[in-house]
């Protein structure tokens, strides 16, 4: 043992595994109840990472009130996630924070092993009303203001400052149409947005299983960040918050964004996907659209194009860089935005475990 | 005893109808009900961060930057440029009929911008309409002759309209 604190400190520190993940995207499925998809998932998850449930220790969950229609939804749904005579940490936040807090459970030695989970299900509620919902009464509701507003605001201010976003935004656009899911499913137009740059709108249930045993992939670092409210307070291009969060998971990962291959970033919309890479370091001020136009490996699966329902978004793109990591990049980068209009941020790096696990 | 087993003939899905409709009242408190209550006078005003010297509107009571309290009020200008906006397409209860254009505006002296809606533009072609405004044109704030306390007792509208 260290005789120094630092050392000491250091010793202690748990090291953290994701050993199995598990995403269930689903539209409608009137066979299947919201708490049956989540525990079809989480049931998935647990095989893939070959732990009992008997194992687990503790379970966080991210989910909504509002998007479940529940109040206090996890009262019904907790179980489903496997929390029964469980530690269960209940967040109203993006899947990635929850995942924050459950490698920090894990990271303290509180627990050691432990059940993540996020979901939301579009399909039984409408998803702008809902975010309707989420704003002040004060000063936004009464103009509308929704999530995909923020972004369509967001939108308007990037293609007024940087000729690169009018540029790439056909090309860029184009890969996510590839791979979008049903039109039917998109919001309504809200211009500058076009249609294909919204996200399709999808029931889905995200499940990461944590442990302090060694697995195929160690979280590196981590980092969470909160800006303003007031969305006129904001840098709306600059999204600092997911600076600081990236910025923060990196350094206690010790390495830098260019040592990244995989980079997952949760992005409502198109616009926030490319803004999102120039706020993590992966592209400069400007530059995100094309640079997301010409990188087919940036969230791969389609991004907001693939299924979007908040709050599993997060959960989601770190499940998404796990899966990657094991098929032969080193580091992984994956973030996760939250309510209201990425006002909070939380960001991981994932590293592949060279000892296997 | 009627005994189920699993493969039992299937059921048609059950769905059921939801619906939430509580009643609330938020307070408003000190600072928001100045600025609303000043609105009624035909100014807009903002609360300044005596640590940063921001100028934040709307008036709120506290700077979340520096977290501290803000102290004197200003009225702020009735110019500023479009930074922002968007054109809602979808018809939403509360709102005018579509379409419908919101934006943010940093009115002159202050530091934070203020979200309201646009007027003054011809909307029969949105495309055009939203072409125009990322130009970042500018615009003057025009208040309503009934006012009643709420952010929309003014707009924004267009200066050169
Ligand atoms: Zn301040």
């Amino acid at each position: 043992m260290s005789s120094s604190p630092a050392g000491a400190a250091a010793d202690s520190v748990q090291k953290v595994y994701v050993h199995g993940t598990a995403v269930h995207r689903s539209w409608a499925d009137r066979s299947a109840s919201l708490t049956d998809l989540i525990f079809s998932a989480t049931r998935t998850a647990l095989e893939r990472a070959s732990i009992r449930w008997r194992d687990i220790d503790s379970v966080v969950l991210g989910a909504h009130d509002v998007t479940d229609g529940r109040s206090l939804t996890s009262m019904v749904t907790a179980p489903a996630a496997g929390a029964y005579l469980k530690d269960e940490i209940r967040l109203g936040e993006d899947g990635a924070s929850a995942f924050v807090l459950g490698t920090a459970q894990v990271r303290s030695g509180s627990c050691g092993a432990c059940i993540v989970a996020a979901w939301g299900r579009a399909s039984e509620s409408d998803p702008d009303a809902v975010a309707a919902a989420l704003f002040d009464p004060f000063f936004s509701q009464p103009l509308g203001l929704t999530e995909i507003t923020v972004s369509a605001l967001r939108a308007g201010a990037a293609l007024a400052r940087y000729p690169g976003y009018q540029e790439w935004r056909g090309p860029a656009g184009a890969r996510r149409r590839a791979a979008a899911g049903v039109e039917a499913r998109r919001p309504a137009v809200q211009l500058p947005l076009r249609s294909g740059e919204l996200p399709v709108w999808s029931d889905i249930v995200a499940v990461a299983v944590l442990s302090a045993q060694p697995g195929p992939v160690e979280v590196r670092g981590v980092g969470m960040s909160t800006e303003p409210y007031q969305v006129g307070d904001r840098d709306l291009l600059g999204l600092p918050a997911l600076s600081q969060a990236s910025g923060q998971a990196l350094r206690s990962a010790g390495c830098a964004v260019g040592e990244v291959g995989v980079l997952e970033l949760d992005g409502l919309t198109l616009f926030d996907e490319a803004l999102a890479l120039e706020a993590v370091g992966a592209a400069s001020a400007g530059d995100g659209m094309r640079v997301l136009a010409q990188r087919s490996d940036i969230n791969a699966d389609g991004g907001f194009a693939a299924g979007y329902c908040a709050p599993a978004m997060g959960l989601v793109r770190i499940c998404a860089a796990a899966g990657r990591l094991t098929g032969g990049s080193d580091l992984a980068l994956a973030t996760g935005s939250t309510v209201v209009a990425a006002q909070g941020q939380a960001a991981i790096v994932l590293s592949r475990n060279q000892g296997g696990g | 005893m009627a005994e189920l087993t699993a493969d039992q003939e299937p059921v048609p899905p059950l769905t059921i109808a939801g619906h939430w409709d509580f009643r609330y009242q938020y307070f408003a408190g000190d600072a928001a009900s100045r600025f609303f209550h000043e609105l009624g006078n035909g100014r807009i005003m903002g609360t300044l961060c005596p640590q940063c010297q921001r100028v934040l509107v709307p008036a709120r009571g506290f700077c979340d930057a520096c977290y501290v309290s803000t102290t004197d009020w200003r009225q702020v200008g009735d110019r500023g440029r479009l930074e922002t906006f968007t054109i809602l397409a979808s018809r939403f209860p509360g709102l005018p009929d579509p379409p419908v254009v919101i934006g943010y505006v940093t009115l002159a002296g202050a530091s934070t911008a203020l979200l309201n809606f646009v007027l003054g533009l011809d909307l029969t072609d949105v495309e055009a309409a939203a072409t125009r405004l990322l130009a970042q044109p500018a615009v003057e704030v025009r208040f309503r002759d009934q006012r009643e306390g709420r952010i929309t007792d003014f707009f924004f509208q267009l200066a050169d309209a």
